[in-house]
């Protein structure tokens, strides 16, 4: 009975094919009809999967290629040196600005820092119906009676919170739908972390989805960035922090953020 | 104990898994849906898509964690021999990722069904369903590395002899280069490469050999080198684990012509070193390539080092040469006598197993309960019998001897009837049937039966004369000379013909009245016959009608008179007894118009009050008892208002 290494030792002791090494480069050869075919054949599934894989070597061939053409082009470059020539003036009239640009262009400058202070990644949100936002559950005996409402977007929902009594409790939110952590990412450092929620600062949509502890895409929350080790400016750790959700949660299941910097 | 792993499953790459898995989930669950459907039915169209995929991965990863071995589970040899192939560590983590993947795609699973089921629009179950097979995909491209590996193992795995740690096991090591794989070649049918270099074997091979109708495995492991085993590469340990771990006979293998490349020096100081894991093993020495060099023409000093090995107790050495297959299949002979005495005396000696047999005896120890002796009885006929000798020429004549005098065996048979004890000697060779007319003899066979036979005779006689078979009845005896007479044969004859016309009028006539045929069928009860149809009917039957046609001739006599005819109208009695056929009210009912009336004066005053009663009533034309009367289908008292206590049917 064969044992071990027998492939390899059957092909030491009797050799391969006297036309193995023919064979494969006429196979070789013939990759790229096999190619054109499977593209000119196939349908369904397995369509979609060989049009995925054909494209993502197309667009690496591609990049590859002029990545290649673009150092050829560059070449070895070599630093331009001042000739000590005089420039031309409409040159010149570009290089210095006159004071009257220099003025207009430094409270706009003013400006755009007084709004970056509030700037957001997100600045536009698509407006949630209410009748997204809530849907009706209908209650009493013969379930005539409406008053009851269930947020069917994910909530945070605080620490040590109790349900209402059930004649009480007009608003209910989910517990499957609850979420207590985001995956925050730290937009300069380009790291996510999931990171636990502290708390909902504002929802865009409406200040009851704040105090309700919506969490849509576009919400101010406050994250616990403690783990992520950063300091003030005094040398204090941070502990707390806003960030902006990014996704719509309801679609992914999760809630990814960008913190606020 | 598994000794081979030929039969694992293969292991996908982590990207073809995805495809089998993700593919199979495409085919084998619906994949229409539309936004107008239920949304319950939408939910549920998702969330079998996330649950089944996750089944097909749990199944997938089960099976590639079923299919390995578990590596604490296995033989010491075959644990070790793989922590030092595959790296027990390595293994172990590499089978934990996969189970800890398992669990992971069970867990989003569980989490993406809890969501899908607040899933509000087709869009948004879609968007779920997504995100779930996205994490799950992301799990199982995180296992490339774990999955590559364990493929590898798989196909080395599947490859490695089967080594079985127990059976008759011949071990063969020694330096590299010393021939140790042509002797397996020469005494086994196993394909190992020979080759003049050292290391040409880098792992275990096997074979197999027949001694003494007992099936033993021979081992060829690779070369070793003289230094510790913490430098021992992987190659080397193999063969230091199958020495450490095999019940064996060990064969050390030596090259006294040192073409090897290795000193005789060298040889016998890897001897001593490994000396200690020949412990409780049988160990021979070969001194091999003999054809190039003798033991006996080694010099002295050298002559003195091989001494050294063979002052080690119980240590063999033998010589031999496996180019020329000079005394190669007396080494295998002598290792396996070694083996097997070894084996046996190793079996003795573990006082389990002869426990295990003791502890099943017992033996029985009769005491004797007095002290009357009780030989055995030997007649002294016997006794006095001369010993049979067949030397002797007057010993006892034998059925045999007879049978060897009269032409032997085949031409005379002896008589077995001879020695027949009966009490005339002359029936000895009488025929004795055993089955006569297809009966055993012997359930008729009665001694008494002469004597049986002669009772029952006597017994026969006494009734006759006794007159016990006379017949008693003497009628018969006329009416059967009446027909033998033959003068009332016509009239008997006669009858006969008429009964068996009238039965089988009979029988149209019944049948005619069962066929339905689509007619009416007119009630038994309303059927009317007249009295003239029943008499003849009677009549024909054979009964006597006399007294019937008595009866109707005095009730047709008789006319019933219009005074008679009034009074029964009104139910009463008439005097006259009549033949009116009248139904009889039972005993017990009475009747209640004239109860408690005593004559006809009371009843026709409680007429007339019954009367004025009713006059005011009629006159307003008020719906009186007599009046017929429906009750509500739904009284309005008993099923509306507040119920308290019951329900509405038990009020």
């Amino acid at each position: 009975m064969p044992q071990n290494e027998y492939i390899e030792q059957h092909i030491k002791q009797h050799g391969k094919r006297l036309d193995h090494e023919e064979r494969q480069r006429k196979k070789q050869a013939r990759e790229g009809h096999r190619v054109a075919k499977d593209a000119q054949n196939l349908t369904g599934w397995r369509a979609k999967q060989f049009n995925k894989k054909r494209y993502a070597e197309k667009v690496a061939m591609k990049k590859k290629i002029k990545a290649h053409q673009e150092s050829k082009l560059n070449g070895p470059s070599t630093p331009k040196q001042d000739d000590g020539e005089a420039l031309p003036t409409y040159l010149l009239d570009r290089q210095t600005n006159n004071t009257a640009k220099a003025i207009s262009s430094s409270i706009k400058q003013k400006r755009l820092e007084k709004a970056d202070k509030f700037s957001v990644p997100i600045p536009k949100v698509r407006g949630v119906s209410e009748e997204e936002m809530f849907k009706v559950i209908k209650t009493g005996k013969k379930n005539h009676k409406s008053w009851k409402r269930m947020i069917t977007k994910h909530t945070f929902v605080g620490e040590g919170f109790t349900r209402r009594p059930v004649k009480m409790e007009r608003i209910i939110r989910p517990a499957a739908l609850r979420q207590k952590k985001a995956n925050v990412t730290h937009p300069e450092l380009g790291v996510t972390v999931f990171l636990p929620i502290l708390g909902v600062k504002k929802n865009p949509q409406s200040p009851m989805y704040t105090q309700l502890g919506v969490l849509t895409k576009g919400t101010i929350i406050e994250v616990n960035v403690s783990e992520l080790g950063l300091v003030t400016a005094g040398g204090k750790v941070v502990w707390g922090k806003y960030a902006q959700i990014t996704n719509e949660p309801d679609r992914d299941g999760c809630v990814n953020a960008v913190l606020l910097v | 104990m598994q000794l081979s792993w030929k039969d694992i499953p293969s292991v996908p790459t982590s990207n073809d898994m995805l495809d089998i898995v993700l593919n199979r989930t495409q085919r084998k669950t619906p994949t229409v849906i539309r936004p107008g459907f239920k949304i319950t039915r939408i939910r549920a169209f998702y969330m079998r898509k996330v649950r089944f995929t996750a089944d097909g991965f749990a199944e997938k990863f089960s099976d590639v964690i079923s299919g390995f071995p578990n590596i604490n589970d296995c033989h010491p040899f075959h644990r070790d021999l793989m922590d030092t192939l595959y790296e027990k560590n390595h293994y172990k983590v590499s089978l934990a990722a996969v189970s800890r993947a398992k669990t992971l795609i069970e867990q989003v699973s569980r989490d993406y069904v809890r969501l899908l089921k607040f899933g509000q629009s087709l869009y948004q179950c879609k968007q779920l369903k997504r995100a779930a097979l996205g994490r799950m995909a992301t799990i199982v491209k995180k296992l490339k590395d774990p999955f590559v590996y364990l493929e590898q193992v798989r196909q080395h795995l599947g490859r490695m002899p089967s080594i079985d740690p127990n059976t008759r096991t011949l071990l063969i090591c020694g330096y590299p280069n010393v021939g140790k794989s042509s002797f397996l070649k020469c005494i086994t049918k196993a394909d190992v490469e020979v080759q003049p270099y050292a290391f040409t074997t880098k792992s275990l091979y096997v074979g197999h050999f027949d001694y003494k109708y007992l099936r033993f495995q021979a081992i060829d492991t690779p070369g070793i080198l003289d230094r510790p085993t913490e430098e021992m590469n992987n190659i080397e340990m193999q063969s230091i684990y199958a020495i450490a771990h095999l019940r064996s006979c060990v064969l050390y293998f030596m090259d006294l012509s040192e073409q090897c490349g290795f000193s005789i020096e060298a040889q016998v100081k890897l001897f001593h070193s490994i000396k200690p894991l020949f412990a409780n093993k049988s160990v021979m020495v070969v001194m091999n390539k003999t054809d190039i060099l003798r033991p006996e023409d080694l010099s002295e000093e050298k002559q003195e080092l091989l001494k050294t090995i063979s002052a080690v107790s119980g240590v063999e050495v033998m010589s031999a040469s496996c180019v020329e297959e000079d005394n190669v299949m007396q080494v295998r002979n002598q290792a396996c006598e070694k083996l097997l005495t070894a084996r046996i005396e190793q079996k003795l000696k573990g006082t389990a197993r002869v426990n295990n047999v003791l502890n099943k005896i017992h033996v029985a120890k009769p005491q004797s309960r007095d002290d009357v002796r009780r030989d055995a009885f030997i007649p002294d006929a016997v006794k006095n019998m001369k010993k049979y000798d067949a030397e002797d020429p007057n010993r006892r004549q034998l059925a045999r001897d007879y049978e060897a005098e009269n032409g032997g065996a085949g031409v005379f048979n002896i008589n077995l009837k001879d020695k027949y004890l009966l009490e005339d000697d002359d029936w000895k060779n009488d025929v004795m049937p055993e089955v006569l007319d297809g009966k055993n003899v012997y359930d008729f066979l009665d001694e008494d039966i002469a004597a049986k036979l002669q009772a029952l005779e006597e017994e026969e006689e006494r009734l006759e004369k006794e007159g016990f078979y006379d017949s008693d009845d003497d009628d018969e005896d006329v009416d059967l000379d009446a027909i033998e007479n033959g003068e009332d044969l016509e009239d008997i004859r006669d009858k006969a013909a008429w009964i068996r016309d009238k039965q089988k009028k009979m029988i149209n006539e019944s049948r005619y009245r069962k066929a339905l045929k689509n007619r009416a069928v007119m009630p038994r009860d309303q059927v009317k016959k007249s009295f003239e149809s029943m008499e003849e009917h009677m009549y024909s039957l054979g009964h006597d009608t006399s007294a019937l046609k008595r009866n109707k001739s005095v009730s047709a006599g008789k006319e019933l008179s219009g005074v008679d005819i009034l009074k029964r109208n009104q139910g009463l009695a008439s005097s006259s007894k009549t033949r009116v056929n009248k139904k009889k009210a039972p005993v017990s009912q009475t009747d209640r118009l004239n109860d408690g009336l005593n004559d006809g004066a009371l009843r026709s005053q409680a007429e007339r009050l019954a009367k004025i009663q009713r006059r005011e009533r009629n006159r307003m034309a008020r719906q009186g008892e007599g009046d017929r009367h429906s009750t509500a289908m739904l009284p309005k008292h008993l099923f509306s208002g507040k119920r308290g206590i019951g329900s509405n049917d038990r009020r």
